[in-house]
């Protein structure tokens, strides 16, 4: 052992370790570097979770008017103390749960039903043209990607009078996916989901090395095999962002269900709700907070199980890196 | 082990690029053969044309006695290396190097059985159960031979499988390559733009530029007797020494004059290269590996026909020899192809020290000489290894 090797010892490491202790930053130059970041952001946070804050409070206070959680002799800065619930009571949850001219659970199911059915079908059916697009040469390619681009630049609510006279005539025929269905409903869905989904699946597939899928058609992997066991398995990061923004946005979707699904006995969540607070001589708030809460549910589910996989990067270390 | 046989292949894309132009080669059974050429002569997509990852336009290839231009990649019996390694990355090593016999329905104790052989060849054995992610370079180049290797297919392809590594590894990883693929006696078809890859591992090589195959040998031939200039400065480093002189009838038989110094041509050479008579009162371009090249301090009965005189203007003392920058005047010798391989070995704007006056050569001297930068020294030249090439037409003068 040469002289300058340090001794092995707890000692020795102990003196290391207080030497180099790093000095505390003042608090100005804390506050200017690092600091004022957190400032911004617990007030963006604040802002943001507010309204957030007001429903739950309105949803547990048992009264049904917007004003209802706050008494009116708290004016000006005092009102912010109503934000702080009175009293805790559960009488919104249980009105529309048990209401009768309300089936809350009709609209969860259907929306459940929905949301889920078309988020997977429209996954399958952007991811297949993703790989196509992305994969695949072919005539017509590059017009194909502006098409539907272009067509992407029309708010759906455009075609509702010709989607709405289309499921007329479809469910002249053929009723189950006629006007107040849940089916029909789904179609107009699953029509519209292509678009984006598809550009965003396209981009990522595009970043997927074609040396793998070279490499595995060599390996004796046909298209379905690469298509499912490889690009969809790397793929799943932006597969989970393409199924949870659909589940979202089919969960929140109104103008479309509204038309066609106009009965409350059997409609969606989002018209449900809407339908408590439409009628003007009749505004339920405090039973659309109570449900607008539990409707929030699933979609928390939905975003607990599929939130780690937003972050992963699965494709590090296919190709040297 | 099969043979392959590319005859007259053709691949022209769409937009009209003809990227090879008439290929054909005869790889025997067993041959490790490299394409070599710089990037964009159409070598990568030969290959990729015997892989069946691009259609052929026109020609035969044939794998071991049967037409394959239909047939798909995984009928081919083939296995690829990738200059990326395309190793699956949500797979561990083990599963990377399966997948293809579980493709083919494989008995699991066989394929088990492949995969300890072939992870014990490569030292794979205690990686096995990790993610492509945890292996370095070198280690993800050894998973995607073991790939190939399980397969035990009858060609292997590689595409520039070591451009990816570092300096060192490369060299390591060479020779591995080498002696897996020898032990295999699989016949290899190995693409580089390395010529250093392609004159240490083939058995033969096959010089490509611009989609068309200059010259097929072995990595001797290639280096000692280039067809044309392309290819005598493509293969070796540094690239060979050029000089455009004149032919001309010396007292003692033809001579090469320069604008300074005069060169001798030894009867031997003009046996071998009888047309060379013909290009008296001509001018040759003349060829000269830095290897041939001596300091004249060191060699002093030299002829005075076989002495240039040149002015240093850059050494670098490796030890084992000292590299000696040289420049002289004359007539330099250009065209597009010097351009091309001075700009692949990034010589393209190299740093000139001292005045340039016309020609600047490279020579390796012994590690004895004591040339220093600056100095006037005489270089001996080693004038039966000149190569005479047409100014014209740029091909090697022999019949």
């Amino acid at each position: 052992m040469s002289i300058d090797t340090p001794a092995p010892g707890k000692a020795k490491d102990e003196v290391t370790a207080a030497r180099i202790k790093a000095e505390k930053m003042p608090f100005g130059r804390w506050m200017r570097v690092v600091g004022w970041r957190h400032v911004v952001a617990i007030i963006v946070v604040i802002w943001a979770l507010f309204p957030a804050f007001y429903v739950i409070t309105l949803a547990f206070s048992g009264g049904n008017t917007l004003s209802g959680a706050c008494p009116p002799d708290r004016q000006g800065l005092a009102a912010l103390t109503c934000l702080v619930p009175s009293k805790l009571s559960f009488d919104n949850f249980t009105a529309i749960l048990t209401s009768t001219q309300w089936p809350f659970a009709v609209w969860f199911r259907n929306t459940v039903i929905l949301a889920t059915l078309n988020s997977f079908l429209a996954l399958l059916m952007g991811a297949c043209a993703a790989f196509a697009f992305s994969r695949l040469r072919f005539k017509g390619r590059r017009m194909g990607l502006l098409l539907l681009m272009l067509v992407q630049m029309f708010p759906a609510v455009l075609a509702l009078t010709a989607i709405f006279i289309l499921l007329q005539s479809i469910g002249e025929v053929f009723p189950p996916f006629g006007l107040r269905s849940i089916w029909g409903l789904l179609l107009v869905y699953l029509g519209g989901a292509l678009g984006v989904n598809t550009f965003l699946m396209k981009g990522y597939f595009d970043t997927i090395p074609v040396d793998l899928d070279e490499s595995a058609r060599i390996d004796g992997a046909g298209h379905v095999k690469i298509f499912f066991g490889l690009i969809m398995r790397l793929a799943l990061p932006i597969l989970v962002v393409v199924f949870f923004v659909s589940f979202a946005s089919t969960f929140n979707e109104l103008p479309m269900a509204q038309q066609i699904l106009p009965d409350p006995d059997n409609t969606t969540l989002a018209v449900g709700l809407n339908s408590l607070v439409s009628n003007p001589l009749l505004q339920q708030w405090g039973l659309m907070a109570a449900g607008g809460l539990m409707a929030a549910i699933p979609l928390l589910i939905v975003f607990a199980i599929t939130q780690r996989s937003l972050t992963t990067g699965l494709t590090a270390g296919a190709v040297k890196g | 082990m099969a043979p392959v046989v590319l005859d007259k292949i053709n691949k022209l894309y769409e937009n009209g690029f003809h990227a090879v132009k008439d290929l054909s080669i005869d790889i025997a059974d067993g041959e490790f053969l490299v394409l070599v050429g710089p990037s964009g002569c159409g070598k990568s997509t030969a290959l990729r044309m015997v892989a069946g990852l691009e259609d052929i336009s026109t020609g035969n290839l044939l794998i071991g006695g049967r037409r394959v231009n239909d047939v798909d990649p995984q009928g081919r019996d083939i296995a690829m290396v990738f200059q990326s390694y395309a190793l699956y990355p949500h797979m561990s090593v083990r599963d990377n190097i399966a997948y293809g016999l579980k493709l083919r329905k494989m008995p699991k104790d066989l394929i088990e059985q492949r995969i300890a052989k072939a992870a014990d060849m490569l030292e794979l054995t205690p990686l096995l159960d990790r993610k492509p992610k945890q292996l370095s370079g070198g280690q993800r180049q050894r998973v995607a031979m073991g790939r190939s290797i399980v397969r035990e297919p009858q060609v292997f392809l590689m595409d520039e499988p070591l451009s990816n590594l570092d300096a060192k590894l490369r060299v390591q990883m060479r020779a591995e390559i080498s002696a897996v693929v020898r032990s295999l006696n699989t016949t290899t078809l190995y693409v580089t733009h390395d010529q250093t890859e392609a004159m240490t591992m083939g058995d033969r090589m096959a010089v490509m530029k611009a989609g068309v195959l200059q010259q097929l040998g072995s990595p001797t031939d290639c280096y000692d007797t280039p067809v044309n200039i392309f290819v005598a400065q493509f293969v070796g480093s540094p690239p060979m020494n050029l000089v455009v002189v004149k032919v001309e009838e010396g007292p003692n038989g033809l001579v090469l004059r320069g604008e300074r110094s005069t060169l001798a041509i030894p009867d031997s050479v003009l046996s071998a290269r009888p047309a060379l008579k013909s290009y008296v009162g001509k001018t040759v371009v003349v060829g000269i590996r830095s290897e041939d090249m001596e300091d004249a301090s060191l060699a002093k009965d030299a002829d005075p026909l076989r002495r240039l005189a040149g002015k240093v203007t850059l050494t670098e003392a490796l030890g084992s020899e000292l590299v000696v920058h040289f420049t002289f005047p004359g007539t330099r010798f250009e065209t597009a192809d010097t351009k091309l391989i001075a700009k692949e070995g990034g010589a393209g704007d190299e740093l000139h020290i001292g005045d340039e006056l016309g020609i600047g050569w490279v020579a390796s001297f012994g590690p004895r000489s004591r040339v220093r930068m600056g100095d006037d020294i005489e270089v001996v030249i080693d004038v039966e290894r000149i190569h005479y090439f047409d100014p014209d037409t740029s091909q090697a003068i022999w019949t």
